[in-house]
């Protein structure tokens, strides 16, 4: 399995297909939805070096203050797909070149991955407690106190992090959409199977919007 | 009677051992679905899955770090005593809750809607959630405590107020839909345990699809043969989707469709719809009368 050194080349990420497995080795950087909101609307962020800890994980790690620092329970990667209000701008306001979360994102964050030249990887099964094992250091705590463990911004040393699949790739693909574009296809066979009418409407008790067009 | 002391420890082993512990039927249940599954992707989702339970069952962490919101069902007999009344429950709820997050069995997410702010203990109004029924002569107490994840619950909810013209077909459509729907890019992490309710209040109808995904034993059926059938169906149909583990492509988007219904008003026909993730946490604590706890994965 291919592992791939963080930060990210532009190279790199747009040589990734979908489907592809990889582990990851480096850097990278924690937050939710209080880290998407907060860096757009309020312009607040952790003080980072962008440039070189460019991996942003979706997660909110389950974390023991211990006497010899910080310890990882276990962290699950969270649904990034909540985040798509403002996933595009994030990933361009800090030149993102990877994102590793739950689930994948939507159309305009897969533009900006496009531009920025990154891509989107989704988790694969339940791992967070492996996960914990690959996190080699937990380097720095941000916004602790205003946010708690769950939302803070966590930055993570991390060896062969993973796997995860490539479920957005450089080039504006999603391994998601593609899949939902079957399961349509498949969709009136299995309706009209149930007895479902092709033309099947629920009762609508509000005006028609289509009779004051 | 049942001692405060008692109460609150069975609470908190229960919760404990559900947020490291996959239920057996759960965990068989996974096992055969994984067997199924022929594309790489959607094997290894489950393979992965059931190597990391069994991670957290060796003392190595938690079946899925978020161990969402802390739900609990009490159910006592007629003949049930309380030290303090049977508000203790509730108290000891709250104490066993604030415990298990103290030793990270529970990850601290409950927050206030509004303010977005974490006490850090997962205590708030309505946190933690204890629903009290009573049922039969005894004298015992019966818990289950389910850490509910978000991923299911925020993903996997729907309600629709359907009318009899709008017929069975309207409810196979609605949860069709539903699993359509949650089970994009494996938003509520299947294979899901689909929970429906049909009738009563938007309230009752709601708690009704909660307790069918969550309380009953994966691959049991409804008692009245038509509710059955009903299941069956839903659960044949989910599986020529082409939807799999994770969402990826695959056969196990659900492993179960499980519908309780309650009667209703005569123009209406509630559905509701609510999902349980691949882990299906859920842990119970039988106490007797004379303190005795017994904990058991399954739900009886």
């Amino acid at each position: 399995m291919k592992n791939i050194t963080l930060p990210m080349s532009k190279d790199t990420a747009r040589a990734l297909q979908l489907g592809d497995m990889v582990t990851v080795s480096g850097l990278m950087f924690t937050g939710r939805s209080r880290f998407h909101i907060r860096a757009i609307e309020e312009n607040i962020f952790p003080p980072l070096d962008y440039q070189a800890i460019n991996c942003f994980f979706h997660v909110g790690p389950v974390m023991r203050d211990t006497p010899d620092g910080w310890e990882v329970v276990s962290c699950e990667p969270t649904s990034s797909i909540r985040f798509e209000r403002y996933g595009a701008d994030v990933v361009r306001r800090f030149q993102l070149r990877t994102l590793i979360g739950k689930t994948t994102m939507g159309a305009r964050t897969a533009q900006a991955l496009q531009e920025v030249g990154g891509v989107y990887l989704s988790k694969i099964g339940l791992s967070g407690n492996a996960l914990r094992d690959q996190i080699t250091k937990v380097r720095q705590v941000f916004f602790l106190e205003e946010l708690g463990k769950t939302e803070a911004t966590w930055v993570y040393e991390v060896d062969h992090f993973g796997p995860f699949f490539v479920a957005i790739d450089a080039h504006g693909n999603n391994y998601f959409e593609q899949l939902a574009a079957d399961v349509s296809c498949a969709l009136p066979g299995i309706e009209r199977d149930l007895g479902i009418p092709a033309d099947y409407a629920f009762t609508n008790v509000n005006p028609d919007s289509s009779a004051n067009m | 009677m049942i001692l405060r002391s008692t109460l609150e420890e069975a609470m908190y082993t229960a919760m404990r051992t559900a947020s490291v512990q996959m239920p057996p039927d759960v965990r068989a249940a996974l096992e055969q679905a994984a067997k199924e599954e022929t594309d790489p992707m959607a094997r290894r989702h489950l393979t992965v899955s059931l190597q990391n339970a069994d991670l957290a069952r060796a003392g190595k962490g938690l079946v899925c770090a978020d161990t969402g919101f802390p739900l609990f069902f009490v159910q006592a007999g007629a003949h049930t005593t309380v030290e303090g009344g049977f508000e203790t429950i509730f108290q000891a709820a709250a104490a066993a809750t604030a415990r298990a997050t103290e030793e990270c069995f529970l990850r601290p997410t409950m927050v206030d809607p509004l303010r977005r702010s974490n006490p850090g203990n997962n205590l708030g109004p309505g946190m933690p959630k204890v629903e009290l029924t009573f049922s039969g002569n005894g004298d015992g107490i019966r818990i289950i405590a389910a850490p509910k994840g978000g991923g299911s619950e925020i993903f996997g909810t729907f309600y629709n107020m359907l009318f009899p013209s709008d017929g069975v077909a309207g409810i196979k459509k609605f949860v069709l839909e539903s699993i359509v729907n949650s089970c994009y890019a494996g938003k509520i992490c299947p294979p899901a345990i689909i929970g429906v309710g049909v009738g009563g209040t938007a309230d009752l109808c709601m708690s009704m699809a909660k307790k069918a995904a969550l309380l009953r034993r994966v691959g049991v059926r409804h008692p009245d043969p038509l509710v059955a059938e009903l299941e069956q169906e839903l659960l044949d149909a989910a599986r020529r989707l082409g939807i799999g583990p994770m969402g990826s492509r695959g056969i196990n988007a659900v492993l179960a469709v499980n519908i309780e219904t309650a009667v209703t008003h005569t123009a209406a026909l509630p559905v509701a719809f609510n999902a349980q993730c691949l882990v299906g946490r859920r842990w119970t604590a039988m106490i007797t009368a004379d303190q005795n706890i017994t904990y058991t994965g399954d739900v009886a």
